[in-house]
């Protein structure tokens, strides 16, 4: 192994997310039960099911915000089970969230320049962050109070503000939630963007099931807090019990 | 004419104490979620404090009034790290919380230095005049240093790194945290600095005006009040707001007797809660 080699390896280890055995309960409600997965830098998972199946308690878990009941997670061997949000943000693990995704009260360009500055970004991740302000057609409205944003474009400058720390692994809650059809793929070019510069691995809650296919290899389905299934989108998708566990459900939310 | 030139400068020595009292209490509702009822009482030690300082140590004025900016500010930062901190999104008792510790705190002060209002007087005295415009030279000298302060608050909050963690904070705190702002440690932080600046008023305008352990009620309806009417969680509003109520009080005070200072301003908070629930310069309900 050369010099040049090896922090690269070790790069690569530090940033695997690595989910054991990870219980919630609340109370004597239990939202999920021995939960677990590992996500290798590069990595794009799906997490599907219906309503009230713990993803989006999965990603609270995970990103510090609730502390599971029993289970380990790791980032890049360490472990971080129950580290503060703040802490898991600056280790490089950081959520985006279903609704609220902005400094509202603020402009578009003081919530870029925020969100590079306390995570101790650099001028190149601000180049990074133009470009895409370009493609979500956000460069021209850097002055516009961010909360007047349509809806779409807020959404994307949540995600924007995600990317902007530098994350080692992104944890995406309904990112596709509320968009329009063509604002829809916005999402796919900004995994891909991600991916792509920052190395980072991505996990995705969505009820998009077009959406989870384009983007994702790999999908774990949630019911009732257990995993019924997990696998590539096309074979999962089909299964009978899969299909059962939507039925129910709203007609956007059905595996076609 | 001059009349109304010296009333206005009352009011705007008014308002320039109730700015930075008012700029405390909207930081730490604005940053904390937290109503601060203990406002005043910062406000009253800050003002013993600087006495206790010339009188028993016989440090010179403007040290003593840093000296209890200072004690006052440390104060609040201990009070929020050690106690208000672990029940920060409790709202019951966050109010139970500050609550109790102005009334510790003026009992406190009741205990140590007896009911009745200590001898504290300004170091100088005298009278700027121009025609037959006048100012006293204490309300002039305390009216800079407040401004100055203003300012400096301001500077601080729009031009820093820290001013903008906390104004982040103030606008969302999951997204804020999510990008790895530590709430543990800007709290506190922004609770002594907002206490701190009560502590500074009450250091410079005892003198001025009075001084007694029981006067902290007042200046939590006036800093109350003020914000209420900026706009809850305003910077700017609260600023706004303390200069318009100010105006009010000396105005009223001047052309419609003293006891009416107070009736026209409730009734002026009254009307234009009807009219703009949210304050003057008050954003619609914020979301949960």
């Amino acid at each position: 192994m050369t010099p040049a080699q090896a922090p690269r390896a070790t790069r690569s280890h530090a940033d695997e997310l690595r989910v054991e055995k990870v219980t919630k309960r609340f109370g004597g409600l239990k939202v999920f039960e021995d939960l677990s997965f590992t996500l290798a830098p590069g990595d794009v998972m799906g997490v599907i099911g219906p309503n009230g199946a713990g993803k989006t308690t999965l990603i609270n878990v995970i990103c510090g915000r609730l502390p599971p009941t029993s289970g380990k997670i790791s980032l890049g061997g360490r472990d971080v089970t129950a580290k503060p949000v703040h802490t898991l943000s600056r280790m490089g693990l950081v959520r985006s969230f279903q609704q609220t995704n902005t400094f509202r009260p603020a402009s578009v360009s003081e919530n870029i320049s925020r969100a590079i500055r306390f995570s101790g970004g650099s001028d190149e991740v601000r180049e990074r962050i133009e470009d895409l302000l370009g493609r979500f057609d956000l460069s021209t409205r850097l002055d516009d109070q961010s909360d007047k944003l349509p809806y779409g474009l807020q959404k994307m400058l949540g995600l924007l503000l995600a990317y902007a720390t530098s994350p080692k692994v992104l944890l995406l809650d309904e990112p596709a939630a509320g968009l329009e059809g063509r604002e829809r793929t916005r999402v796919d070019d900004f995994v891909a963007h991600a991916r792509a510069t920052l190395g980072c691995s991505v996990l995705i809650v969505e009820h998009d099931m077009d959406l989870i296919r384009r983007l994702c290899p790999r999908i774990m389905v949630l019911d009732a807090g257990r995993v019924i299934a997990e696998g590539a989108p096309a074979e999962v998708l089909a299964r009978k019990d899969v299909i059962d566990a939507y039925v129910g459900a709203t007609d956007d939310e059905v595996p076609a | 004419m001059e009349g109304f030139v010296n009333t206005a400068l009352i009011g705007v020595s008014l308002g320039a104490q109730y700015a930075l009292l008012a700029l405390g209490f909207t930081l730490i509702f604005g940053i904390l979620g937290v109503v601060n009822f203990a406002h005043g009482g910062f406000y009253v030690l800050g003002g013993y404090v600087a006495y206790a300082c010339v009188q028993h140590l016989g440090v010179p004025y403007p040290i003593a009034v840093m000296v209890a900016a200072l004690a006052t500010a440390g104060l609040g930062y201990v009070f929020e790290y050690f106690l208000l901190e672990h029940l920060i999104d409790n709202h019951l008792a966050t109010l139970m919380l500050t609550l109790g510790f102005y009334l510790v705190m003026a009992t406190g002060i009741l205990v140590v230095f007896g009911p009745e209002s200590p001898e504290f007087r300004f170091p100088i005295s005298g009278t700027l005049r121009s025609g037959g415009i006048y100012i006293p030279l204490e309300n002039f000298v305390v009216l800079s240093v407040c401004l100055l302060t203003i300012v400096g608050v301001y500077l601080l909050m729009y031009f820093t790194d820290f001013g903008r963690a906390l104004r982040a904070l103030a606008d969302d705190r999951p997204v804020a945290m999510a990008q790895g702002l530590r709430p543990g440690i800007l709290f506190p932080a922004a609770f002594g600095l907002a206490t701190g600046l009560a502590g500074l008023t009450g250091a410079l305008v005892t003198p001025i005006l009075s001084l007694a352990p029981h006067i902290g009620d007042s200046v939590l309806a006036i800093s109350f009040i003020t914000v209420i009417l900026g706009g809850l969680g305003s910077i700017g509003g609260a600023t706004a707001a303390a200069f318009i109520v100010g105006m009010v009080e000396a105005f009223s005070s001047v052309y419609l007797g003293g006891s009416k200072g107070a009736l026209t301003l409730f009734t002026l908070v009254l009307v234009i809660l009807v009219v703009r629930p949210s304050g003057l310069f008050g954003r619609e309900v914020r979301g949960a």
